[in-house]
């Protein structure tokens, strides 16, 4: 029977989520004065170590991230950290878990790669509908300030910084990176074109790094406890843990936080306690809306960002959307169609028009204008088109779930 | 500077500056990339997709209007996957698109659709579905019509008011297929927009449409384009006009060429009408009985021609004068002038210069030999820090203004130094608002602020100022008592913002100042404009590029108008009249005895005004000119007018002034005519001829020939204005270089020396153009204003323009767009006046002066602070210089036109 | 509160624009952006008003139409959809009689749909106000809406 391998989500549960002092009685902000006692080159060296990969959807290595942030540039006026905590993933709560129960973990990950590299402003950025999450992080704010932990020349070291809430106010794409620097600045929500990256010029043109919760949640421990540990745990290829939130036909759905490399079979058998109502197991969505469909070949594929590229696979944001014999795949493909519309920001053509026109073609098929196999092709056709021409990830998302239709369920939808 | 590298483009190879935009370089190469969302002009936005090339070494599709170009690089910009996605994303776009044609405007997308063959109906794939989103039409701006249902979202617009124009009007609502442009909360005529139209100049399809002539233009049947020079205010932005039946239907800014590359204002893209105004004169007419009847050009010049004779032989010379006009060319002004000078034998030529920069020019003149800017338009969006003052920038000079706000949104600081709230203020780094008239004072404590935080340039001081340190330490001791607290007493402008602003502009690395109408129009204009020359020299912000004065020209030509001569104290290219050995070289030039060119000091504007009042002035020839409404207490002028025995006025409209002359004669305008301007940074322009005349109006120079050919003299023979031009060159060294061949395609500033110098942007790099090259300080005290308020007269009155419309609106009134936007006088005063005086917003009120009185609209407003009051003098009807006084200052005689006290009641009719 | 007050809880800063577009709307007593509460925006972030009116209708949660006391967030997004949300905004339509992006007579509740609120192991999911309310599938709306005065 596979365990929880909890580093996240170490203090849930134990500690009041409110008490600053319950965080440091667990060992909270040690990890953070260690880590102003060391260069920050020394920081960003255990981070590359560490092979940790961002755990926002994209797998980049978060100490790159950190090292070309670090040396976009010699005498920075300015340089930002952020949060990106504007979780909207369908299907994935990860952050919001975390935020609620042990936001000072965030937070503490946040000083130390705002410290790495050299970013004396740091910014949550986070949907506004998480009321919970941003009255906790207020909070740890808070306290942290009155501790001094955030603030000048924090653990007696030269580094001092500052740490505000920036509230989202629905729109899916402003998670995207680049969006989300727009929103930020008091925009309208529209991807950025790239290059330049952020690491270079981000916020008001200032390098900035940008880190999912759960990315910035896993870094106290690897600072405390060295990236060997870190990568003693998980896969090669994804070191480390990872929360999976599980929803759909299951009798326990919830989220877990388990070492990379458990396969599908033992998150929804032995974690998520199997298949509601005795079904069978007939398909399930991994990493959200922008995820993929996967059928029960994949069942022992063991989770981790490579592994399931293979399979044609994504790991994404952790999501996994479960479905019992009987559930119709048209009726959530559509779903997600609509949903991307909803949230496409109507910037580039391709994207703009291409959702609209998908949709159409769900409503031929709907309407017995088209046959299922020409359907599939035509979304196949256009989500091509609009993977390869569009501006951001949003228009290259809709050939994740068409094309893993295409390859596990070509017969079925 | 970057460095000259390789490319490939479709095997093609192509040398590009490193980092270029791909798209531009291969455009530049004449590979014609489809795109529609890039200008060259706006940072690029990766919208429409359509320039998708391939990179080797790079994986997928590629925009290239995203890409920098890196030494070495391949590009595959035609294949047949990348010529599908582009015939893809056109049939996406048709498929929210309303693809009616009407053949009133170039329609880029449209080309690409033909040339991709999607006008064909049967070779789209998606349903049409722009039915079903709604799309809506604003139609509520008095020039533009939005229509969403043929926008393709390129963002071209947005980009345009905001990164060109420095607007930032336009935005996007909603979002996905169904998000279209606003303005404002989504209703354009209660929106910010100013109607400038830039967006409909970038506009690729047909969704920005200008409204003027509409159901008129017919692409396919239009005539010619013209390119000219706006001939609006002194920016001298270069025109398009398009020609359609013998009218002008249409004007677009020119891309590419300075001063504007393309911008435009409101009154350069829709201010063209009043050329064929059915009001325009089109025939000469003499005053018979009090009534004007029509007459022939013979009756009419040879009436001229008498009566000027017959007053220079009666009178002697000097009782003649001219008002020469800075609307007109300079081929017009310089055969003006030449005509004053031979065929009146007088140096009393003047115009309205007088009225608005002739304290600035002599001050320059006095301390740095030069009254013209010396920097560059495009110089005020690279500069570092710019000090605006009395200078209502965004309204009088838009386009000069948008490179201001280029450099805002760059980072550059901007102090604004105005009594009144100017638009400029909403961008400004500093705000000094002194009251009116206090500038010496503020001035002065800010070269105090600045030598006591030892921000001098003690370098620039030693070796560019005459004097050096000796003249330095006698305005070091004149400025001791402008202490931060004394200033601020005298001022009101808080002393942490002198401190601040002192700071600033010493501190830039470069610096320009902008000065106008609000330093220049006071009995102390001459000492105003020393002072901002003093502090400009002890801080070493001269003599460098993007540095120095700058007095925008209010006017198309008043620059032009004194570079070639009209002035009654020197010749073409600045020489003073008492300069013999030029009157010589002058004489000889224009074939006339040296003896016939007086030497005695002509009278300016304000003087031969008040020499006719005292009957020393008998005739007067006026050319475009309305003094009427433009000089100072307006009832004094009426008398002098009056008692002229003869005057002859030469306009394209019946002015405040026509009524007085004896005959009026029919002129061409800016459209009807070839020849040339001078904007305000010296760039020599051409203005070309786009239409006909109406009726029998003629050139200005031709009928000036005519004129001196009746009084049996020959001004010389030409046959085209270039040959005039030529003679300028000869005549002003200044422009020796240029002529119409060089100016074909932009102009040139000068000074242009010889034919093969190329101009010159920046004044002052080497020496100043004082006798012994070096820059004078001229210290000055400041004096308390004599005109004050008192018990019976509270307030003090400044006066000044606004955007829409222009000098005294004789053009700018008789065009619809125009009086759409603008069209009625106000006054402005401070709410806290209007309760005080037991006044309400909207009040008709009337103004009372020493001089006189008028009836306006009251507005309370903030942007005057109490005690002040605001009128724009653009309007007849409530003509502000009935209140002014004709008081002057001693140097320059520039009229005090900016400080009236007057009183304001409740008018009861 | 005076919207003033409202301000000056933030530095004008665009940075803090949505912020600060929050901050009024809660402070509006009908839970929305009046064009007064748009323009002293504008000018207290010393920008033009399509600036604001754009960013305001791009992001969901505000809105420029007066709405009730309590929003009513339905999530629609895939897993919620999967367990049936369809009918849960169904079931509250007809309790409320009224539409989608409307407000009940007596300006108490206005039904929006939302995307996916984070609550998917309570699916289907909605949120009133602050609160989130999960596994509704079984649920008598009608007590649910009677605890929100």
């Amino acid at each position: 029977m596979i365990q929880e391998k909890r580093i996240t989500l170490k203090n849930l549960g134990k500690i009041n989520p409110e008490s600053i002092d319950d965080y440091i009685n667990e060992g909270g902000y040690k990890a953070f004065e260690k880590a102003v006692g060391l260069h920050h080159i020394e920081i960003i060296d255990e981070m590359v170590k560490s092979s940790l990969r961002g755990r926002g959807g994209a797998g980049f290595s978060a100490g790159l991230k950190e090292k070309f942030t670090s040396e976009a540039c010699l005498r920075c006026e300015q340089k930002y950290l952020i949060c990106n905590a504007d979780e909207g993933e369908p299907g994935t709560f990860k952050d919001r878990i975390i935020m609620e129960n042990d936001p000072h973990l965030m937070l503490e990950g946040m000083l130390i790669a705002a410290y790495a590299i050299g970013a004396s402003k740091a910014y949550v950025y986070i949907r506004g509908e998480y009321y919970k999450s941003i009255d906790r992080i207020n909070k740890a704010i808070s306290a942290a300030k009155e501790k001094g932990i955030i603030g000048k020349n924090v653990f007696g070291s030269a580094f001092s910084v500052d740490v505000e809430i920036k509230l989202g106010a629905g729109s899916y794409l402003c998670g995207e990176e680049l969006t989300l620097l727009e929103s930020l600045e008091g925009k309208r929500g529209y991807p950025r074109i790239k290059p330049p990256f952020p690491a270079e010029k981000g916020l008001n043109g200032k390098p900035t790094l940008i880190n999912n919760v759960e990315t910035l949640a896993t870094i106290p421990a690897i600072i405390y406890n060295g990236p060997e540990w870190y990568t003693s745990l998980g896969t090669e290829d994804s070191p480390g843990t990872k929360i999976f939130t599980i929803s759909g036909d299951i009798n326990n759905p919830g989220y877990f936080e388990v070492e990379m490399g458990v396969t599908l079979r033992q998150l929804i058998y032995e974690l998520g306690g199997g298949i509601k109502d005795g079904k069978k197991f007939y398909a399930a969505i991994l990493g959200g809306a922008a995820g993929t469909f996967v059928n029960e070949s994949v069942l022992d594929t063991p989770m981790g960002f490579d592994t399931l590229k293979e399979k044609g696979a994504v790991l994404g944001s952790g999501a996994i959307m479960v479905m019992s014999e009987g559930r119709s795949l048209f009726d959530i493909t559509n779903s997600i169609l609509e949903f991307f519309k909803h949230e496409s920001c109507g910037k580039c053509v391709p994207c703009r028009i291409g959702m609209p026109q998908l949709l159409h073609i769900m409503e031929n098929l709907k309407n017995n204008k088209i046959g299922r196999v020409e359907a599939l092709d035509l979304l196949l056709y256009e989500s091509e088109f609009m993977a390869k021409s569009s501006l951001c990830p949003l228009g290259q998302s809709p050939i994740l779930p068409i094309k893993s239709l295409k390859q596990y369920f070509e017969n079925e939808f | 500077m970057s460095r000259l590298i390789n490319i490939k483009i479709d095997g093609k190879n192509i040398q590009a500056n490193e980092g270029a935009n791909l798209l531009q370089v291969a455009h530049d190469s004449g590979i014609k990339i489809p795109s529609l969302c890039y200008h060259k002009k706006l940072t690029p936005t990766g919208a429409c997709r359509l320039c998708v090339t391939k990179i080797k070494g790079t994986n997928g599709l590629v925009m290239s209007c995203t890409v920098s170009v890196k030494e070495g690089m391949e590009i595959i910009a035609f294949d047949e996957e990348i010529e599908e996605t582009r015939k893809h994303i056109l049939d996406y776009l048709l498929a929210e698109h309303n693809d009616h044609y009407d053949g009133t405007y170039h329609d880029e997308f449209r080309e690409w659709l033909i040339h991709y063959g999607l006008d064909k109906h049967e070779n789209r794939k998606y349903p049409n579905i722009s039915k079903t989103l709604n799309y809506k039409i604003d139609d509520s701006s008095p020039v533009l019509t939005y229509d969403a249902s043929k926008c393709i979202k390129c963002f071209r617009c947005i980009k345009g008011c905001d990164e060109v124009q420095g607007k930032n009007v336009l935005s996007f609502s909603e979002r996905g297929i169904t998000s279209y442009i606003i303005a404002g909360f989504d209703q354009w005529n209660e929106s910010e927009c100013d109607g400038c139209g830039e967006c409909i100049q970038l506009c690729p399809t047909g969704a920005l449409v200008e409204k003027p002539h509409r159901d008129e233009i017919q692409l396919e049947n239009l005539e010619k384009k013209v390119v000219t020079t706006c001939p609006y205010c002194g920016v001298g932005c270069q025109l398009e006009l398009t020609v359609q039946d013998g009218k002008i239907v249409r004007s677009d800014g020119v891309e590419g060429v300075l001063p504007n590359d393309g911008r435009l204002c409101v009154k350069g893209r829709f201010g063209y009408d009043y050329v064929h105004s059915k009001e325009r004169l089109t025939t000469p007419l003499i005053k018979r009985d009090g009534k004007f009847v029509e007459a022939s050009w013979d009756e009419a010049l040879d009436l001229i021609a008498t009566k000027f004779t017959e007053i220079k032989e009666k009178y002697g010379h000097d009782a003649l004068a001219g008002y020469s006009s800075a609307k007109c060319t300079n081929e017009d002004n310089y055969l003006f002038q030449k005509f004053i000078r031979v065929v009146f034998g007088t140096n009393n030529i003047d115009y309205c210069t007088r009225l608005c920069h002739a304290s600035t020019v002599t001050a320059m003149l006095k301390s740095i030999g030069d009254g013209a800017g010396s920097n560059s338009i495009e110089d005020f969006a690279t500069t570092d820090c710019l000090f605006v003052t009395g200078n209502n920038i965004i309204e009088t000079h838009p386009v000069t203004a948008t490179y201001v706000k280029n450099g805002k949104y760059a980072g550059k600081k901007i102090i604004v130094c105005d009594p009144k709230w100017t638009p400029l203020v909403k961008y400004a780094d500093i705000w000094l608002q002194p009251r009116l008239g206090t500038d010496v004072a503020l001035l002065n404590g800010m070269i105090h602020a600045i030598i006591k935080e030892d921000l001098i340039d003690p370098d620039f001081i030693e070796k560019r100022v005459d004097r050096g340190m000796e003249a330095y330490e006698e305005l070091k001791q004149l400025v001791e008592k402008y202490t931060p607290e004394k200033t601020e007493e005298i001022t009101s402008v808080p002393k942490e913002k002198i401190i601040e602003a002192a700071r600033m502009y010493a501190r830039a690395k470069t610096a320009m100042i902008a000065t106008g109408m609000g330093l220049s129009q006071q009995v102390t204009g001459t000492n105003n404009v020393f002072s901002l020359i003093n502090m400009m020299m002890i801080t070493g912000q001269i003599g460098k590029e993007r540095a120095g004065i700058d007095p925008p020209r209010g006017q198309n030509n008043v620059q032009g108008a004194t570079d070639v001569g009209c002035s009654p104290i020197i010749y073409p290219g600045y020489i003073p009249i008492t300069n013999e050995k030029n009157r010589k070289r002058i004489a000889k030039l224009w074939s006339v005895d040296f003896e016939a060119l007086s030497g005695k000091p002509g009278l300016t504007t304000v003087e031969i005004m008040n020499a006719a009042y005292d009957e020393k002035i008998k005739g007067m020839y006026i050319m475009g000119e309305n003094p009427m409404l433009t000089d100072p207490d307006l009832n004094h002028t009426e008398k002098a007018l009056n008692k002229l025995d003869f005057l002859v006025i030469q306009d394209i409209f019946h002015t405040e002034t026509t009524p007085f002359a004896d005959v009026i004669l029919p002129a061409a305008s800016f459209a009807e005519k070839e020849g040339t301007f001078v904007n305000s940074d010296r760039r020599v322009i051409r203005v070309r001829k786009a239409v006909e005349s109406p009726g029998e109006a003629r050139d200005d120079w031709k009928i000036i020939v005519d004129i001196a050919e009746k009084m049996g003299y020959s001004l010389g023979d030409y046959n085209t204005e270039s040959e005039i031009f030529d003679e300028i060159a000869q005549a002003a060294p200044i422009m020796a270089g240029i002529s119409y061949d060089r100016i074909e395609h932009q102009g040139i500033q000068w000074p242009c020396p010889d034919k093969n110098h190329s101009g010159t942007s920046t004044l002052f790099l080497e020496k100043f153009n004082t006798p012994n090259g070096k820059g004078i300080l001229n210290p000055v005290e400041y004096i308390p204003q004599s005109e004050q308020t008192s018990k019976e007269f509270p307030f003090i009155l400044n006066s000044g323009r606004i955007l829409y419309h222009y000098h005294t609106s004789t053009m700018s009134r008789r065009n619809k767009s125009l009086t759409d936007f603008a069209n009625e006088s106000y006054v402005l005063m401070n709410p806290g006046d209007v309760i005080k005086f037991d006044l309400t917003d909207g009040d008709k009120v009337k103004l009372t002066s020493k001089q006189g009185e008028l009836v306006t609209a009251l507005q309370a407003s903030d942007q005057v602070a109490e005690g002040e009051l605001f009128m724009p003098w653009h309007y007849s009807e409530a003509p502000v210089n009935r209140l002014t006084r004709g008081d002057l200052d001693p140097f320059s005689k520039i009229a005090a036109f900016k400080l009236t006290a007057c009183r304001v009641e409740k008018f009861v009719s | 509160m005076e919207r003033s007050e409202v301000l000056k809880q933030f530095k004008p800063d665009h940075e803090n624009m949505l912020n600060i577009l929050h901050a009024l709307q809660n402070n509006n007593s009908q839970n929305y952006l009046s064009e007064e509460d748009l323009k002293i925006a504008a000018s207290y972030l010393n920008t033009t008003y399509s600036h604001i009116y754009g960013v305001a209708t791009y992001y969901t949660m505000f809105s420029l139409k007066p709405r009730g006391k309590y929003i009513i967030r339905v999530c629609n997004s895939p897993v919620c959809n999967m367990e049936n949300s369809t009918k849960v905004i169904e079931e509250i339509k007809k309790n409320l009689s009224i539409e989608v992006g409307e407000t009940t007579d007596d300006m108490r509740f206005t039904l929006e749909l939302s995307e996916c609120l984070g609550k998917c192991e309570e699916a289907p999911g909605m949120m009133i106000n602050e609160d989130v309310v999960g596994n509704l599938d079984n649920v008598d709306f009608k007590s649910i809406f009677d605890n929100y005065n």
